[in-house]
């Protein structure tokens, strides 16, 4: 299966279309109630799991509800509380923001490079790193290395230490508002070889037929990378972009750990999520907590169709080329 | 017979597996799934779980008593479990709101109007009328403290009194006499810049400063409000002092903590980070405590502990008796009657009491409180002593508990405070800030 | 000469990332049999004394649940997704990928519309249903959503599996008599084993690591996973017990790391084919 084969393009429902078409061409109508058994589980998730508590979530964003009493609509409040009123808001967006824009590229530079390295070495030795490499990525979300994290760049733990020994006394990382982001940020980074397995298959897909056109056009390593390799890539570089992105603004259990689960010190890891958890489940908050996640919702989504938008200038779609 | 050749003649062999496979999982998963609400079904063993914050030495004793109270109920057991007091308010906050408080729940004085309005705490009136709880050797405005809107939530589990713990050592050393109980905060400043002026050296060869940086605990900047005169709430959803009383607060610990009498703000934020405070790890020599947390104290040094009042203003002490602790049972407790039995065991047994001595403080229970006062050596008898001295000293009694919001107000200081200790506020504008966001609390 | 440099030098490079990468595991596995002053004083990766007992200290559990009974517990949640998702996925997807129906466009581009959708707008109204019905404090919150398909990662996995089958083996069927249902069990999912393969192992390790969920469900000590367990072994211990606070986090990610030796093909297979994750 080829990674030019999962649409990025657009609604993927044209696929499905697509697919569909063929088999009406094939044969001619059917009975379509099996579809419907086949689904039922699905829709009954769509409804029950998702649609039913979206729209609850929605009303609840416009009430005050501390799980206790019934809740009582107070408008628009919640959302002009956080907007104006709640520093510790826009403290968490801009400490999401801060660390989606530096651990985003860094990670994907990082997988890119890697990926690049990867495609260097003889097939055995590429399975063997490619396997190695993708390992911090499962790992990465469990509580165990975000301990690990924590405990390294803590007073006296091993970074400290290192740095010590070339006359950097920094202390904790942990416990310094100014880094304490960036151990988040480490340890994100750290997790590059996910995207690095999907380079390394979108490389992978590129003809050695252009490089060797290119090389026939007298084009050194560096001319081939930029004329062929980037823009056969940007497909690749996008969707990982986006899929990073959208996760990284998600990001909870290694702020919880590394902040001692209440986003210290001074709010410097009071990520987007944590907050939210915060103002929800332990102050009982939970009309401003759900309107906190529709206005997350709607970042996510404004911030996905503009980069949707962008991707027209700089994507570059060998299929609708030819 | 021969194995079929044929993709299409082995599938339905496959997938007789596969759904075997996957109906063997459901059953198994299924039946895990089922039998979780069955357990400690009525007449046959109860479990009740059991929960509180503390340091190693609670940890043991409370585990003692609790296997004794095991031993004498062999249809009771027991899941306790336990975590320092940061982690442990902000999981039991989750817990209650999804209705989830333990069978019986070690309690901060801070909490209980939470909670308790949240319905997430069990009235004990019943069990007290019925004669499962005793009250009768407390002290009745001690007991009131578990009181709201005309209902006992919780039992006082000891009585104390915050005050500094200070290296002994180290102030011989510098020459600096133990602490009156009419020493005035200035007083406490002024020995504070003596021992960092001596530049010793902690055990993990740095300087050790002269005592703990108190602007992030509420609690300390309550004894001085009170010692000023004034109070931390003056009703239901109103603070009793204003953001200049605060900044002038915060202005005070961070003036000092520049000047490197008190701790580095990067050990401040570590401490709170890690649950470690920089006096237990030998990098100051006077931090604010509870006397019955003082007893749990080792040094890293070996140096000698002791006990003393927090300062005052001109002679008036800020510092009170109130609950160290209560305790209560969750609202959605299976088995209220065997955890009230817990909790009078805890309290009112002679034999518990004695093993439980003064790691809450002073047993509320006047009776037990005698006895075990007359047991008691070491850092213990340092913290009954200390108390007998408080007392006739004339401290006030308990202001009402604090409000709802509380909690949430306590976090914020915290924060607030470390927002003036790395430079990212001035005093003024934190304490606006915590202003801000007290009202917010105290009014939603 | 040039030339075995220019041969050698990737693979310098990529061992010199890979010991930088393992780093951290390597740090884990050996704090986890540090003994106690060694943690705090010693600057040395490699420990003087190995402090076996840690292990003993860690097993011992948390508030007397018991070690293996935790990572029962986790087992438990993390074969409930396994079935769930492998169960229902694999049948919504057959829908889309083989099936026609009304709004199956619109029905799909849902499914792909859900996977930017973040967890937290469906969370609390989904925190308050399981607790509306009283089942805060058990396993049901974590584990039947995943028999609803809701995880529309691996539904969208499955489909783009499966659309690249062959055909003709269905034809053939069909033409035998066979219905969908038949052509589902006895065609469609034995070739899809692979996707399956995926959507297992990613299910469980998910589940496995998913704290968040945990954490806000699960509060009696004895209903507690292997990782709830651990962050409560922290919350209560001091620094004193950084070795058995360490050699619990080995034993917590053990699972995952056989997971990962036994099914390492099928994992960096199926991340390179879907491009998705969490």
């Amino acid at each position: 299966m080829s990674v030019s084969q999962i649409d990025v393009t657009g609604p993927s429902a044209r696929v499905a279309d697509r697919a569909g078409r063929g088999r009406r061409t094939r044969r001619g109508r059917e009975a379509r109630w099996p579809a419907y058994v086949f689904l039922t589980p699905w829709m009954v998730g769509a409804v029950a799991v998702t649609l039913v508590p979206m729209a609850v979530s929605l009303y609840l964003s416009f009430t005050s509800y501390d799980m206790f009493s019934a809740p009582h609509w107070v408008g628009l409040r919640n959302y002009t509380e956080m907007l104006t009123d709640d520093p510790r808001f826009w403290r968490s967006v801009l400490t999401t923001l801060k660390y989606v824009v530096i651990a985003v590229p860094l990670k994907l530079a990082l997988a890119l490079g890697a990926a690049l390295l990867l495609k260097r070495l003889s097939s055995r030795g590429r399975g063997f790193y490619r396997s190695a490499f993708y390992a911090p990525s499962l790992l990465g979300a469990s509580m165990s290395i975000a301990l690990v994290f924590r405990a390294l760049f803590n007073d006296g733990g091993t970074v400290d230490r290192v740095l010590g020994t070339f006359g950097i006394h920094i202390g904790s990382w942990v416990g310094n508002p100014h880094l304490a982001t960036y151990v988040v940020v480490l340890l994100t980074v750290w997790q590059f070889g996910a995207p690095m397995v999907i380079f390394l298959a979108g490389l992978q897909q590129i003809s050695p037929e252009l490089y060797e056109a290119a090389a026939l056009d007298g084009a050194g390593p560096w001319r081939q990378f930029v004329s062929v390799t980037v823009p056969m890539l940007s497909p690749v570089v996008f969707f990982n972009l986006v899929l990073e992105m959208i996760q990284s603004f998600q990001v909870f259990t290694p702020a919880f750990v590394v902040s001692g689960g209440n986003g210290g010190p001074a709010d410097s890891t009071l990520f987007y999520t944590l907050y939210l958890y915060e103002r929800g489940f332990t102050a009982s908050h939970m009309g401003y907590a759900s309107a906190m996640a529709w206005l997350m919702l709607l970042a996510i989504a404004a911030v996905t169709a503009v980069m949707f938008k962008v991707s027209r200038s700089w994507v570059f779609y060998a299929d609708e080329a030819e | 017979m021969p194995e079929p050749r044929s993709g299409r003649r082995r599938l339905p062999r496959r997938r007789a597996f596969t759904t075997a496979v996957a109906a063997g999982c459901g059953t198994v998963l299924l039946a895990a799934l089922t039998s979780c609400g069955s357990t400690g079904a009525a007449g046959h063993h109860i479990t009740l779980t059991f929960t509180w914050w503390g340091n190693d030495n609670r940890q043991a004793r409370t585990e003692k008593a609790v296997h004794l109270f095991e031993k004498e109920h062999p249809d009771i057991s027991v899941q306790m479990s336990n975590a320092d007091f940061g982690s442990y308010k902000q999981r039991l906050a989750t817990q209650a709101a999804g209705g989830g408080i333990p069978d019986l729940a070690q309690l901060d004085y801070r909490q209980i109007s939470q909670f308790a309005t949240g319905g997430a705490l069990l009235p004990l009136d019943r069990y007290v009328d019925d004669g499962t709880l005793h009250t009768g050797e407390m002290d009745p405005s001690l007991v009131g403290t578990g009181h709201l809107d005309g209902k006992q939530y919780a039992l006082p589990m000891g009585r104390g009194i915050t005050g500094y713990v200070y290296d002994a050592t180290v102030f011989e050393k510098a020459g600096i006499p133990a602490p009156q109980p009419s020493w005035t905060w200035q007083d406490w400043a002024d020995v504070a810049a003596r021992i960092a002026a001596m530049k010793l050296t902690s055990p993990d060869g740095r300087t050790v400063a002269g005592a703990n940086d108190g602007g992030s605990n509420e609690d300390v900047f309550e004894d001085w409000l009170r010692s000023h005169g004034k109070q931390l709430y003056a009703g239901p959803t109103e603070l009793g002092y204003t953001e200049q009383d605060l900044a002038e607060f915060w202005t005070f610990c961070h003036t000092l903590q520049k000047s490197g009498a008190l701790v580095s703000a990067k050990d401040s934020a570590q401490a709170d980070a890690t649950g470690v405070s920089a006096f237990s790890r030998g990098l100051d020599a006077l931090d604010y405590s509870w006397d019955a947390t003082f007893t749990g104290f080792t040094s890293p040094t070996g140096h000698t502990m002791r006990f003393a009042p927090v300062p005052t203003v001109d002679g008036r002490a800020g510092s009170y008796f109130k609950p160290t602790m209560l305790i209560g049972i969750g609202a959605h407790s299976h088995h209220p009657r065997a955890a009230a039995e817990l909790m009078d065991f805890l309290l009112n047994d002679p034999q518990a009491g004695d093993i439980l001595g003064v790691t809450r403080s002073q047993p509320p229970n006047r009776k037990i409180a005698a006895e075990v006062d007359g047991k008691l050596s070491g850092p213990d008898l340092k913290v009954w002593q200390f108390d007998e001295v408080m007392q006739k000293y004339g401290v006030q009694p308990p202001p009402s508990a604090p409000p709802k919001g509380d909690v949430a107000i306590e976090s914020a200081f915290v924060r607030e405070y470390q927002r003036v200790e790395f430079g990212l506020a001035s005093p003024a504008k934190a304490a606006h800030e915590l202003v801000v966001q007290a009202k917010q609390e105290l009014e939603s | 000469m040039n030339l075995t440099l220019r041969r050698r030098l990737p693979h310098a490079v990529a061992l010199l990332a890979l010991i930088a990468l393992l780093y951290p595991l390597l740090w884990l596995l050996v704090t986890s049999v540090k003994p106690a002053d060694e943690v705090v004083t010693s600057v040395d990766l490699w420990p003087r004394h190995f402090e076996w007992s840690n292990y003993g200290t860690a097993l011992d559990g948390v508030s007397g649940v018991s070690v293996p009974r935790l990572l029962g517990n986790s087992l438990l949640i993390s074969l409930g997704a396994v079935v769930g998702n492998v169960a229902s996925c694999s049948l919504a997807a057959y829908a889309f990928a083989r099936l026609r129906f009304r709004m199956r466009g619109p029905m799909f581009a849902f499914t792909v519309a859900t996977l930017m959708l973040p967890q937290h707008v469906v969370l609390i109204p989904q925190y308050i249903i399981f607790n509306k019905l009283g089942m805060t404090n058990t396993y049901w919150p974590l584990v039947l959503p995943k028999f609803l398909a809701v995880e529309a990662f691996f539904v969208f996995l499955i489909v783009q599996f499966m659309r690249n089958l062959p055909r003709d083996l269905e034809e053939a069927a069909r033409i035998d008599g066979c219905g969908p249902f038949r052509s589902f069990f006895h065609i469609i999912l034995p070739l899809s084993r692979p996707a399956l393969i995926t959507t297992a192992i990613f299910s469980f390790i998910w589940s496995w690591n998913d704290f968040f969920a945990q954490m806000i469900y699960l509060f009696s000590p004895d209903k507690a996973t292997i990782t709830l367990a651990l962050r409560n072994f922290v919350d209560q211990s001091s620094t004193s017990a950084y070795g058995p606070m360490f050699a619990m986090s080995v034993i917590s990610v053990l699972p995952i790391v056989l997971f990962f030796l036994v099914f390492q093909r099928y994992l960096v297979q199926g991340m390179a084919t879907s491009g998705l994750k969490s």
